[in-house]
C-alpha cells in the first residue's frame, strides 16, 4: 500500500527544513509519508545515513540544503554535493533504484518548492513501489 | 626489526596457516599466508585475533589470585601433588595442545598415576571414513550439522566451492545464517536432515547436541556408504584424540566428581563443561593467559603461547602440521613447566 | 622522462637478479650509503611460490631477495603505514603497492621524504595455489619442479631445473579461471609512474633492465648507484622505447576489454549473502587506515545481522574510500567466503575517475577530491 511509503527527509537547519516550515505554515499538502530529521547542515550529512534509512526500511531518502552559494557554513553543501553523487553511485550497485534517492536546493522561503519536491518524489516513488533488500 | 613469519592458526580444527608478523621482538599483527594450501591466505576473525593469545599473557604465576614468584608456584604445586593420593588427582588435556605437549602431559599422568580426562566437544566415538577437504569441495550431495560457514568459515568456503560445482546442500542450523543461505534445504531437526543423506555423501558437523545425536549420525553415515568430518573446536583436538581417548561430558563429570586436584593444561575447562568447581580443592591451571578457569584457580602457572614454541597439529581431516615458533621467548614452555614439576616429586 | 637501461656492476647480482639486478644493486647502493634504515621486500618462504615480505637492513642479506615473483600478491603500503613509518626505507613495488603508497602520503600517514620507491612493470599477479594448480594440470609438471617463472609476450612461463622452459598463453589459462586475480586481469596500470624508477623486462635487451626515471630522486638513485660502481647503464634505442609502449598498450587495451566484461555484472552480484561479516576486507584494505574509529563498528551499524545487508556494510566503506581503490584485489584474496569484494571497489572507483578525472594513486592531486574544501561541484 503506497500510503505506508517511508520517506526519510534529512534537511538543513538554515533553509529546507525552513522550507517545510513555509509550507506548513502556508497549509500547502504535501505527502505525509516523509519523516524529517532536521541537521544543521546537509555537508553535516554523510552517506553511511542514507544506507542506514535504507537498511532500516525506508523506501526512498530526501535531501534537502541550501542553494548553492548560500551555505550558511560557507561550502557545506559543496561537499554534499559530492557525497551525493557517490551515494548514487553506491545504491543502483546494491540493487536500489537511483530515484529512491533524491537532493534538492530549497531555502526558506520556498515553500513552495517543497511541496512540489515532496509530491514529485511521493509520486516517483510510488511507481517504484516499497523496497525490499537482500 | 619487521619480521613475518609463518604459523598454524590455534582458533579451530581447520587447520589454517597465518603469518604472524613481529616488530623488535613483540608480536604486533597478522598477516595473509597465501601459499598455505588449506585457506590460501584467508583468516577469519578469530584467527586474526588469535595473536591477542601473546598480546594478553600473563606476565606472573599467581597463588589465590595474588602475583608469586614463579619457583614458588612451581614448589606449590608440588607440595599438593606429593600431598594428595594419586587416584584423587585428575590431569585436565586439552586440544589446544601441541601433539608433542600431549605426549609429555601423558606421559606425566601416566607415570605418577594420576587420572587423565580429555574432552572433545562431545564427539566422543567417532565412526567410519573422515572426509578430506578436497573431498568436501568435490562431494555431490552435503549434510551439515551446526553454522559451519559462521564458525570455521575457511572450511565453509570449500562448501560453497561444492555447491558451485552443484553439490545439494542440506543443513541443520538454529537460526537463519550464512549456512542457511547457502543451502538448497533448511531441515528443521537432526532427524529430517539425516533423510537427505544418499550414498557416498558427506556429513559435516561441528556442534551435536548429544551422544545420542552422534550414534545416530555415525550409523547413518556408515550405512549410506557416506564419510563424516567433525570439526573440533580446537586445534588439535583429533591429535589429542590419537593419544588419549576423549571422554563424554558425562565421564568428565565424574571425573570431576572424582578429584580433589585437579591440573588443567591449556583448557578452559569450566567454560565447556557444567560443573561447580568450588567442591574441587585445588585448581592448578597452567596457561599462556588467564580464562575462566584459571580465574577459579588456586594456582596458575603461566606457560609459553603456541607462537613462541615449534610443534605440530592435526587437523580435523586427520593432517599433521608442523609450525616454527615465531617469535623468541623467556618464558618456560609447557614441556619444560611439566618437566620442572616433575623434578620436584 | 628520461629512459635508461641498466644492469648490475656486481657479478653475484647479476646472477641472481632478473634482468641484470639492476633493483637489487640499487638497493645495495641505498644500504651501503646508510641512505636508507632499511629495504623492503619479498624473500622465497616455503618455495618459490611464496613470496615474502622481508625487511632487509644489511647488504649482505640482499642476495636472497634478487629475482621476482609472479605468485606473490603481496601489499606494502599498509605494512609501512603500520609498521614502518618511522624509519628510512627502500621498497620495491608493483603499481597497485606504488598507487597505494601514494594514497596513503595523501593521507599523511606515509612521509614522503622517508621512502625511496623502486618500481616494477607489472602484468599481473598469480595467486600461489592456483598457481601450483594451474601447473599441474596445464603443463603437466611438478609444481614443485619449478625454479623460476615469468610473464612474457602474453604466456605464462615457467623454467625447470634443466633450463628447459614451458610455456602457456595467460588467455587460455584465464578462460579456465586460472592465469592472474582477478583484479590483475583489470588493472590498467601496468608501470608505476609514482613511483622514483619505474624497471622492467619490457623493451629491454636480455640482460638489461628498462628503467624509467620518473622524478628526481629517480635521477639521484642510478647516478648514486652508477657512482658507487654498482650499476652500469646505456641509452635504450628508439626501438627498445616503442617497444615497451606497445607492450602497455596491449596489455591495457586487454584490461579495458576485462573491465567492459565484467563490471556490469556487478550489481547482479549473489555472493553478499554469505558474508560473515569478519572485517578481513576492511581491514587487510591498504587505503582504510582508521579501523581503530571506523563507522562500521559503531553501536548503530555493528548490531545488524550476519550476513549484513550490504548497502550498510560494504556501502560506508564504499563511501569513504572507493573513489581511492586501487584496485590491489587484497580484500578478495583475504574473503574467507570468497566474496569479490573487489570488484564493486573497482568499478566505483572508474565511475569516480570518469566523472572527475581523479585516478587513485595516479593523478596528482594533493588530496583525494571528496575530502577537498574546494568550492566545487562534480
Amino acid at each position: 500500500m503506497s500510503e505506508d511509503l517511508k520517506i526519510v527527509g534529512l534537511l538543513c537547519n538554515w533553509c529546507c527544513y525552513g522550507g517545510a516550515d513555509t509550507a506548513g505554515t502556508a497549509r500547502m499538502q504535501y505527502p505525509p509519508n516523509v519523516r524529517i530529521i532536521r541537521v544543521m547542515c546537509s555537508g553535516r550529512i554523510n552517506p553511511s545515513m542514507i544506507f542506514k534509512a535504507f537498511e532500516e526500511g525506508a523506501d526512498g531518502v530526501f535531501v534537502g540544503g541550501c542553494h548553492i552559494g548560500d551555505c550558511h557554513y560557507d561550502a557545506g553543501n559543496y561537499k554534499w554535493s559530492r557525497r551525493a553523487k557517490i551515494v548514487q553511485d553506491i545504491i543502483e550497485e546494491f540493487g536500489i533504484e537511483k530515484d529512491r534517492f533524491r537532493f534538492e536546493w530549497i531555502s526558506a522561503s520556498e515553500g513552495e518548492k517543497f511541496q512540489k519536491t515532496m509530491d514529485e518524489f511521493y509520486k516517483t516513488l510510488q511507481k517504484l513501489g516499497p523496497l525490499t533488500l537482500e | 626489526m619487521l619480521e613475518i613469519k609463518h604459523t598454524l592458526c590455534p582458533s579451530c580444527s581447520v587447520g589454517c596457516g597465518i603469518n604472524v608478523v613481529s616488530y623488535n621482538g613483540e608480536v604486533v599483527g597478522t598477516n595473509s599466508y597465501k601459499r598455505h594450501p588449506i585457506n590460501e591466505g584467508k583468516n577469519c576473525l578469530n584467527g586474526r585475533n588469535s595473536i591477542d593469545m601473546y598480546k594478553n599473557k600473563l606476565k606472573n604465576a599467581k597463588i589465590s589470585n595474588s602475583d608469586v614468584d614463579f619457583e614458588k608456584a612451581i614448589d606449590e604445586v608440588s607440595n599438593i601433588l606429593k600431598s594428595n593420593e594419586p587416584e584423587k588427582i585428575s590431569v585436565i588435556c586439552s586440544g589446544n595442545n601441541s601433539i608433542e605437549e600431549v605426549n609429555k602431559i601423558k606421559e606425566f599422568a601416566d607415570s605418577n598415576g594420576y587420572n587423565i580426562g580429555f574432552y572433545a566437544d562431545n564427539f566422543v566415538n567417532i565412526a567410519g571414513d573422515v572426509a578430506s577437504y578436497d573431498e568436501v569441495e568435490n562431494a555431490s550431495n552435503i549434510i551439515l550439522i551446526g553454522d559451519i560457514l559462521y564458525e570455521n568459515p575457511l572450511l565453509g568456503r570449500k562448501i560453497v566451492h561444492a555447491k558451485d560445482n552443484g553439490a545439494n546442500v542440506y543443513s541443520f542450523v538454529e537460526n537463519a545464517s550464512v549456512t542457511a543461505n547457502i543451502s538448497n534445504e533448511v531441515c528443521g531437526s537432526l532427524d529430517d536432515v539425516l533423510d537427505k543423506i544418499e550414498d557416498s555423501s558427506l556429513v559435516i558437523y561441528n556442534h551435536v547436541e548429544s551422544s545420542d545425536d552422534l550414534d545416530k549420525i555415525n550409523d547413518i553415515t556408515v550405512k549410506n556408504n557416506s564419510k563424516l568430518l567433525a570439526v573440533f573446536s580446537k586445534c588439535n583436538s583429533k591429535g589429542t584424540a590419537n593419544i588419549i581417548t576423549p571422554s563424554s561430558k558425562e565421564e568428565m563429570v565424574d571425573l570431576l566428581n572424582n578429584s580433589d586436584v585437579l591440573l588443567v593444561f591449556r583448557d578452559d575447562i569450566k567454560s565447556e563443561i557444567d560443573f561447580d568447581y568450588g567442591k574441587i580443592k585445588n585448581i592448578i591451571s597452567f596457561t599462556p593467559c588467564s580464562n575462566s578457569t584459571s580465574d577459579v584457580s588456586q594456582i596458575v602457572i603461566p606457560i609459553s603461547s603456541w607462537l613462541e614454541n615449534d610443534g605440530s597439529f592435526v587437523n580435523a581431516m586427520g593432517l599433521t602440521q608442523e609450525f616454527k615458533a615465531v617469535i623468541d621467548s623467556d618464558d618456560l614452555s609447557e614441556i619444560e613447566v611439566i618437566e620442572k614439576i616433575q623434578d620436584k616429586l | 622522462m628520461t629512459y635508461v637501461l641498466a644492469k648490475s656492476k656486481n657479478s653475484e647480482i647479476h646472477e641472481a637478479g632478473e634482468c641484470g639486478g639492476a633493483v637489487t644493486s640499487i638497493f645495495k647502493y641505498l644500504l651501503d650509503e646508510n641512505l636508507v634504515d632499511g629495504v623492503l621486500t619479498l624473500s622465497p618462504g616455503d618455495d618459490i611460490y611464496d613470496g615474502v615480505p622481508t625487511f632487509i637492513a644489511d647488504s649482505e642479506d640482499l642476495i636472497s631477495t634478487a629475482g621476482s615473483y609472479h605468485c606473490a600478491p603481496t601489499m606494502f603500503g599498509d605494512l609501512i603505514q603500520k609498521y614502518l613509518s618511522d624509519k628510512k626505507i627502500a621498497v620495491a613495488v608493483k603499481p597497485c603497492d606504488m598507487r597505494s603508497i601514494d594514497e596513503l602520503i595523501k593521507r599523511h600517514k606515509i612521509n614522503p621524504e622517508n621512502i625511496y620507491t623502486v618500481g616494477l612493470n607489472c602484468g599481473g599477479t598469480v595467486s600461489p595455489i592456483t598457481g601450483r594448480k594451474m601447473i599441474d594440470l596445464f603443463y603437466e609438471i611438478d609444481p614443485d619442479d619449478v625454479v623460476s617463472e615469468e610473464i612474457d609476450k602474453g604466456q605464462f612461463i615457467v623454467e625447470l631445473k634443466d633450463g628447459s622452459k614451458k610455456g602457456v598463453k595467460i588467455h587460455d589459462l584465464e578462460q579456465e579461471g586460472y592465469g592472474r586475480r582477478n583484479n590483475c586481469q583489470r588493472c590498467d596500470i601496468k608501470i608505476p609512474r609514482k613511483a622514483n624508477i619505474a624497471c622492467g623486462n619490457w623493451g629491454a635487451s636480455e640482460g638489461w633492465t628498462f628503467v624509467e626515471i620518473n622524478d628526481e630522486k629517480g635521477e639521484e638513485l642510478i647516478k648514486g648507484a652508477q657512482k658507487a660502481g654498482l650499476l652500469e647503464t646505456k641509452s635504450p634505442s628508439q626501438d627498445a622505447i616503442d617497444a615497451r609502449s606497445k607492450v602497455e598498450g596491449i596489455m591495457i587495451k586487454l584490461s579495458k576489454k576485462t573491465q567492459d566484461a565484467i563490471y556490469d555484472k556487478v550489481n547482479a552480484m549473489e555472493e553478499w549473502n554469505r558474508c560473515i561479516r569478519c572485517y578481513a576486507c576492511r581491514d587487510v584494505c591498504p587505503i582504510c587506515w582508521c579501523h581503530e574509529n571506523c563507522e562500521i563498528n559503531k553501536s548503530y551499524f555493528d548490531e545488524s545481522q550476519i550476513p549484513p545487508k550490504p548497502i550498510a556494510f560494504q556501502g560506508i566503506r564504499l563511501s569513504h574510500m572507493s573513489f581511492s581503490c586501487i584496485d590491489c584485489g587484497q580484500c578478495d584474496d583475504v574473503c574467507p567466503m570468497d566474496i569479490p569484494v573487489s570488484l564493486i571497489f573497482d568499478k566505483l572507483q572508474k565511475k569516480y575517475s570518469n566523472r572527475t578525472g581523479y585516478i587513485a594513486g595516479v593523478s596528482d592531486d594533493i588530496k583525494p577530491p571528496l575530502y577537498s574544501p574546494a568550492k566545487e561541484e562534480l
